[in-house]
């Protein structure tokens, strides 16, 4: 009997080395990565520094989960910031999963409201954790130690002339509460992330015409990275914008024979043009880009 | 006298199954109220559930749970229910149920994928938590048995019951409550075939010990695919039943000389080794008809994987319940499992 106890004590005591022992290889290194994970048709970033993750959309489903696991480290269980670019599934559904399960500090969404079932879901789960909600506008910045997130779309003004206010007495609208005819893409949050000389653009599923205005507000700069939006479908990236930002490294997330033909020829013609090296997570799975704010190490799957 | 009584056992199993037979007509419209018994299954935009033998396919949300009360109308088609339509969705609210969940939720609040989905499949045979990227790996190697509902894990807290209050109380009053202990843990982990199959034929061999005889397995095993077929006709025709039965009936055939034969295998791997080829020599051929597939390393990765079952089914078991009661306590101590679901899921990745 005695043996037995000290048996079990010892089984734990290596157990407990062991998860110690993991727990330390898997943290950080003081680089900044850029995780574009492979969630099928879909987007969602994931992005870390130390401690910190931020997460951009979450894709359509579970597979998230998957990407989560595997570049946080399993002893991690905040998430410090969410953000949601827009309304639609392949960008908010994996959401409602990540909600649940990690404790997720700060939720920054956009001002659009859908009343799609899954979006009722998302928004009920995040009534019942009570997580902080925000809706940026070109004046948000998010900061984390040396990481910034500057939000360049969309505008307060924007939102005022495309969208509609919903009055409501509820609390059912708790992460938007514009509605409006547009397509919602055009509401994508866009946001430029800066790290020591580094610099990345997210762009949610922008299209053309928004990007234009964008581009007029003056808001773009000279950066590293893109992740091209909506996809890589037509309705999307224009030269216009990579003459104001010139990336070297472009990310784009699609499924593998997705039945919507992403990425378009038309898209992939306009990055081979400039010599944009070119990443997909249709061909290559997860994608991870590190850096220490001077060098750029990219790594397939 | 006894032959008496298999026989009408026999004899009335046999009259279920023929008034079981389903009586739709195809194209028929009917409405199904029930309660959820199996677990159902989560696919990236539906889930599918088994309802009165029919299966039936619902949109992904609102998420229908094990122990559920539901309300679903649709049209008879093939064997399925198509177009079906959730028209009422009452929460189970068993003590049991809200157990099942409590745990299932601090599992998947503790861990990351895929180690959640595989921790909260081997403790509570939930596989609606599995990553899809997992379960097709698990399926490949042969080891999706270990968290499906498994009846290894049964007989598992049988004896670590019987253990335990063995330990306060003598043996013969330790077994009714192991007993009582073994259906609530059946009811938990989502009252599955193989489950069911462990728990009567765990429950049979108890009472004979405490009536203080021998009952030969065989007839624990026969006897509970009779019990079984009698309270669910319809089990007739599920795999998992026919595989459940299938591989114990192995095991008590072959398993002894498996083990003899490779007796030279260190102790930590034998177990898993012997009982996973035993059973593979009736599982496989079924496997291979059914769903084409065939993994001739299977036992190798079984006999790799399947020490870390007991180990993480009682850690993660006794985490959960300490969670209960002092959350930041449990979420240390479920830390000991993930080096072993860390194991668990490196091997796996490695043979897929």
């Amino acid at each position: 009997m005695k043996l037995g106890v000290w048996k079990y004590i010892f089984t734990g005591l290596i157990l407990a080395a062991i998860a110690v022992g993991l727990g330390i290889s898997q943290s950080s290194d003081q680089k900044l990565h850029i995780i574009a994970c492979d969630v099928g048709q879909g987007d969602a970033t994931l992005i870390t520094f130390e401690s910190t993750q931020i997460l951009i959309d979450g894709g359509p489903d579970l597979k998230i989960l998957d990407c989560l696991g595997k570049y946080i480290p399993y002893w991690d269980r905040t998430i410090e910031a969410v953000i949601l670019t827009h309304p639609q599934l392949d960008h908010y559904g994996g959401l409602i999963e990540v909600v649940g399960r990690y404790e997720v500090e700060n939720l920054i969404a956009n001002s659009l409201d859908s009343d799609a079932d899954a979006y009722g879901q998302l928004k009920k789960e995040i009534m019942e954790k009570g997580i902080k909600v925000t809706n940026p506008n070109q004046d948000t910045l998010v900061r984390y130690g040396a990481l910034y997130l500057d939000i360049v779309h969309p505008s307060r003004e924007f939102i005022a002339q495309n969208s509609t206010f919903l009055e409501s007495t509820s609390s059912d609208r708790v992460l938007g509460s514009y509605t409006t005819r547009a397509d919602p893409n055009v509401f994508s949050i866009v946001a430029i992330l800066s790290f020591g000389d580094f610099d990345g653009l997210f762009t949610g599923d922008i299209t053309p015409e928004a990007i234009e205005e964008i581009i007029k507000s003056g808001q773009l700069k000279d950066v590293d990275f893109i992740k091209i939006p909506h996809h890589g479908s037509k309705n999307g990236l224009t030269s216009s914008l990579l003459e104001v930002t010139s990336p070297e490294i472009s990310v784009i997330s699609a499924g593998r024979n997705n039945r919507y033909g992403h990425p378009h020829q038309e898209t992939l013609g306009l990055l081979r043009e400039r010599n944009i090296q070119i990443l997909r997570t249709d061909e290559v799975g997860d994608i991870e880009i590190v850096t220490d704010g001077k060098e750029i190490i990219v790594r397939g799957n | 006298m006894r032959f008496v009584v298999w026989a009408l056992l026999l004899g009335l199993v046999f009259l279920r199954i023929l008034a079981s037979i389903p009586k739709y007509k195809e194209g028929q419209k009917i409405r199904i109220s029930q309660k959820v018994t199996s677990e159902p299954v989560r696919y990236s935009y539906y889930q599918s559930l088994n309802l009165s033998g029919l299966r039936v396919y619902l949109p992904k949300y609102p998420e229908v749970l094990y122990g559920d009360e539901v309300l679903v109308e649709g049209t008879i088609e093939d064997g399925k229910l198509s177009d079906a339509v959730l028209l009422e969705l009452r929460q189970g609210t068993g003590p049991l149920f809200l157990l099942r969940k409590k745990l299932v939720n601090f599992y998947e609040s503790s861990l990351p994928q895929p180690f959640s989905g595989l921790v909260s499949g081997v403790t509570l045979g939930s596989k609606s938590g599995l990553s899809a990227d997992f379960w097709e790996r698990l399926k490949l190697t042969g080891t999706a048995h270990v968290v499906v509902a498994s009846g290894m894990n049964v007989t598992l807290v049988a004896g670590f019951l019987v253990g335990v209050t063995c330990l306060f109380l003598p043996r013969r009053s330790a077994i009714p409550l192991a007993i009582a202990g073994v259906w609530g843990y059946s009811l938990l982990s989502g009252f599955d075939a193989p489950i069911i199959r462990a728990a009567v034929m765990g429950s049979v061999t108890f009472l004979a010990q405490a009536a203080g005889r021998l009952v030969s397995a065989w007839k624990a095993l026969i006897f509970s695919a009779l019990v079984m077929l009698l309270f669910w006709p319809s089990w007739v025709f599920d795999l998992g039943f026919i595989l459940s039965f299938v591989a114990t009936a192995c095991l008590l055939l072959f398993e002894p000389r498996v083990k003899r034969f490779f007796r030279f295998l260190p102790e930590v791997i034998k177990e898993g080794f012997s009982t996973s080829l035993a059973a593979q020599i009736g599982v496989a051929p079924i496997i291979f008809v059914t769903f084409g597939q065939f993994n001739i390393l299977s036992p190798a990765v079984n006999a790799l994987v399947l020490w870390t079952v007991a180990p993480i089914t009682i850690i993660a078991g006794v985490s959960g319940i300490v969670a209960l009661i002092i959350p930041t306590l449990g979420r240390l101590t479920i830390y000991l499992v993930y080096p072993l679901a860390f194991w668990f899921v490196k091997v796996i990745e490695a043979f897929s």
